[in-house]
């Protein structure tokens, strides 16, 4: 659940930058010809309402409706009725009524503005139990796919979310930078500092992952199952401030040999420029060469629909959702001779 | 390799697919609802959304849409087969219609991914919350044990967060504190929420920057997670010495908290713990404050999902049963202090309970340090 910072500062999130968001989603909308528009938003899944409204439920689900008419988007939500004037402080766009059946409450206004077309986002992954209450409560209606009206819109990236995600990236940073691998005891040790500078700092959530032996695997592991660390070990750190989305890794090593060439490969991703044009694998590749460094696998993800953040190029696909010019979460590993060393940084 | 408690999940899961006569039975989750998936294949989802083809041979398909996701369940769990599939519907159709005619159950049946019942054919899946449900509220005692884990740290946590509270900070850093020190203990999840204030404050929520004062009451639940199953203790402190007032209402939520907890015991319906709990309120005057307009449950269960079934309520009457844990919790409005919180967590058993939380049921006084 979401259990840091929650809440809606005016001079972070202009009410304004809210409106153009709702605007071009409603430009999109009458593109497509459609009546109406619903996201559906929990803690996984709830980048696209949060973008629209300022909004994340900290727990449990909730539909967001936007008429492509105008009227006040309407957000229903099973969180409990004590909770509302709450939501209410933190969310400054729309109505917000609590309702164990968002669906029914959000089908009845379909039905009373005699909406027929109606995006949802993400159609297939949409709840079926919301999908068949919709269905009932307003006859007639049709339910059609909006998630590339919704990603055209999406693809808008305003000053307020650069600085949302930059200052997001320095509670990252922070996280990581007290680091120190000469002192790492245990792998959870390391996970609690960077846990606890990012909330600190005003993070809403925090991710914190470690991969505990690069000698043995690159997966990241939670504190729960994580196991003994190694002299080379990376954490990475996932986390959103204000609902924006980053993550942040770095590699660490115990042993003085590999030292310079960890030290040159996180320069070397503190270096990195996305192109201006063109394909970023051949950049990456370009960038990431010489003292014996080569890229073995990377991945690229930007927000676009429900989730925080969506994989939109990698070494293993291609680059057609790839967004340039809009800020981006890169993963990548490389090879230093027989060692493996991770990171990852916000691409701005 | 499997751990004990998730081996013991697999024969019970097992026996009941049989009973409900299920051959392949379909679990979906994420970090909200992480509940079902955990129980077939002990993976504790964090990022992007999965579904568990759990088959009457016990063989299991885990479908995750994060790659990321995807290599740590393949270093996690060697119990089942790891998918990594970007359209998780599409996958999950592909798996499932090579299962023939076979009769497929699903849980939890309103979350399941339209796409996944609906496409170019429609797969006969069929409602198999029966096949789970009772599974995921009446624990087994190996499951119980990691409760009573979790309920250790609970207690654990609410001593740092109680020295963590002064005069000046922010709530939020209290949950940072509190957050590191589950981290540093292998808790990778916990509920919590958090209210700050005095009359005003109706509920509790997220951390919204409120700077704690003098005379402030501090509420909040901790729920941390240990091997998947929740535990919760719910705590009231006040900044500096509590007032009469503060000491009065203190005095009834304790009574409250005391009769419902009294009364746990199997055969035992949710429905009478609640009465127990609010005929306090009522005897005090206060009846009008255990309805929906100031709170929401008088307690709940507690296991793979931190709010489980039984919702402790005055309408609700499923029986309590030995081996479902549950926490008693009066929580709700006072209107002479604001919103209020304690509550313990406990195993039902035969006759009667036992206790989870050793923390001290008292209002607790911080003062700076």
């Amino acid at each position: 659940m979401r259990r840091g910072l929650m809440q809606w500062n005016p001079q972070e999130l202009p009410r304004n930058a809210l409106d153009t968001r709702l605007a071009l989603l409603r430009e999109g909308l009458r593109a497509e010809k459609l009546d109406g528009f619903v996201a559906y938003t929990n803690i996984a899944r709830g980048a696209a309402v949060a973008w629209l409204s300022g909004f994340q439920p900290y727990w449990n689900e909730g539909l967001f409706y936007v008429a492509t008419g105008g009227d006040v988007p309407l957000f229903a939500t099973a969180l409990s009725k004590r909770v509302a004037e709450w939501i209410g402080s933190v969310m400054p766009v729309g109505e917000v009524v609590t309702t164990p059946k968002p669906a029914l409450l959000i089908g009845q206004k379909i039905a009373h503005t005699s909406g027929k077309r109606i995006g949802i986002l993400e159609l297939d992954d949409f709840p079926a139990g919301h999908a068949q209450l919709l269905l009932e409560t307003a006859p007639g209606i049709e339910l059609i796919d909006a998630t590339n009206a919704f990603a055209r819109a999406r693809a808008h990236v305003d000053d307020a979310e650069r600085h949302l995600l930059d200052h997001a990236a320095r509670l990252a940073d922070a996280g990581l930078a007290g680091i120190d691998p000469a002192r790492a005891t245990s792998a959870r040790d390391l996970l609690g500092p960077c846990d606890e500078q990012a909330r600190k700092g005003g993070a809403e959530e925090c991710f914190a992952t470690i991969a505990p032996d690069l000698a043995r695997s690159g997966s990241y592991l939670r504190t729960d199952t994580v196991g003994p660390l190694g002299k080379s070990f990376a954490v990475r750190s996932s986390l959103a401030y204000k609902t924006a989305w980053v993550r942040r890794a770095r590699s660490f090593t115990s042993d003085p040999s590999l030292a310079t060439a960890f030290a040159q490969a996180e320069a070397a991703l503190e270096a990195f420029k996305a192109p201006e044009a063109g394909r970023l694998d051949p950049a990456l590749r370009a960038h990431f060469a010489g003292n014996g460094m080569e890229v073995r696998s990377w991945l690229a993800e930007q927000p676009r629909g429900g989730y925080p953040l969506t994989r939109v190029a990698g070494s293993n696909q291609g680059e057609d959702v790839w967004q340039a010019g809009a800020p981006f979460v890169l993963d990548i590993e490389l090879s230093l001779g027989d060692a493996r060393w991770l990171g990852a940084k916000l691409i701005a | 390799m499997t751990s004990p408690a998730h081996h013991a999940r697999l024969k019970a899961l097992a026996e009941s697919m049989k009973a409900e006569e299920t051959d392949v039975l379909v679990l979906f989750g994420n970090n909200w609802h992480a509940d079902h998936l955990r129980y077939a294949t002990d993976f504790g989802i964090q990022e992007g959304q999965g579904i568990a083809l759990v088959r009457a041979d016990g063989s299991t398909t885990l479908i995750l849409d994060d790659a990321a996701e995807a290599d740590r369940a393949k270093d996690e769990t060697q119990t089942c087969e790891i998918v990594y599939a970007p359209s998780l519907v599409k996958e999950a159709r592909n798996l499932l219609s090579r299962e023939g005619n076979r009769k497929i159950g699903a849980a939890p049946f309103h979350l399941l991914p339209y796409g996944l019942l609906h496409g170019e054919k429609d797969l006969r899946v069929a409602d198999g919350t029966n096949v789970i449900e009772r599974l995921l509220m009446t624990k087994l005692e190996i499951e119980m044990d990691a409760v009573r884990r979790a309920a250790k740290l609970a207690d654990e946590g609410y001593a740092i967060f109680r020295d963590a509270a002064r005069p000046g900070r922010k709530d939020y850093e209290l949950v940072a504190e509190i957050e590191t020190f589950f981290r540093t203990k292998g808790v990778a999840e916990n509920f919590m929420i958090i209210g700050v204030g005095g009359q005003e404050v109706r509920g509790m929520a997220p951390p919204g920057g409120k700077v704690l004062k003098q005379g402030d009451m501090v509420t909040t639940e901790l729920t941390p997670c240990v091997d998947g199953y929740y535990s919760q203790i719910c705590r009231t402190l006040v900044v500096g010495e509590a007032n009469e007032a503060q000491k009065q209402a203190f005095a009834v939520y304790l009574e409250a908290m005391e009769a419902g907890i009294a009364t746990v015991a199997a055969g035992v319906t949710a429905a009478q713990v609640a009465k127990a709990e609010n005929d306090v309120f009522r005897k005090y005057g206060l009846g009008d404050y255990v309805t929906s307009e100031y709170t929401r449950v008088r307690g709940h269960g507690m296991g793979l999902f931190p709010d489980q079934k039984p919702q402790i309520l005055e309408d609700v009457h499923i029986p309590l049963e030995t081996g479902m844990t549950i926490i008693v919790h009066p929580n709700t409005y006072h209107p002479a202090v604001g919103y209020f919180v304690l509550g313990d967590s406990l195993i039902v058993r035969d006759k009667g309970h036992e206790l989870l939380c050793g923390t001290p049921r008292q209002l607790f006084s911080v003062t700076s340090h």
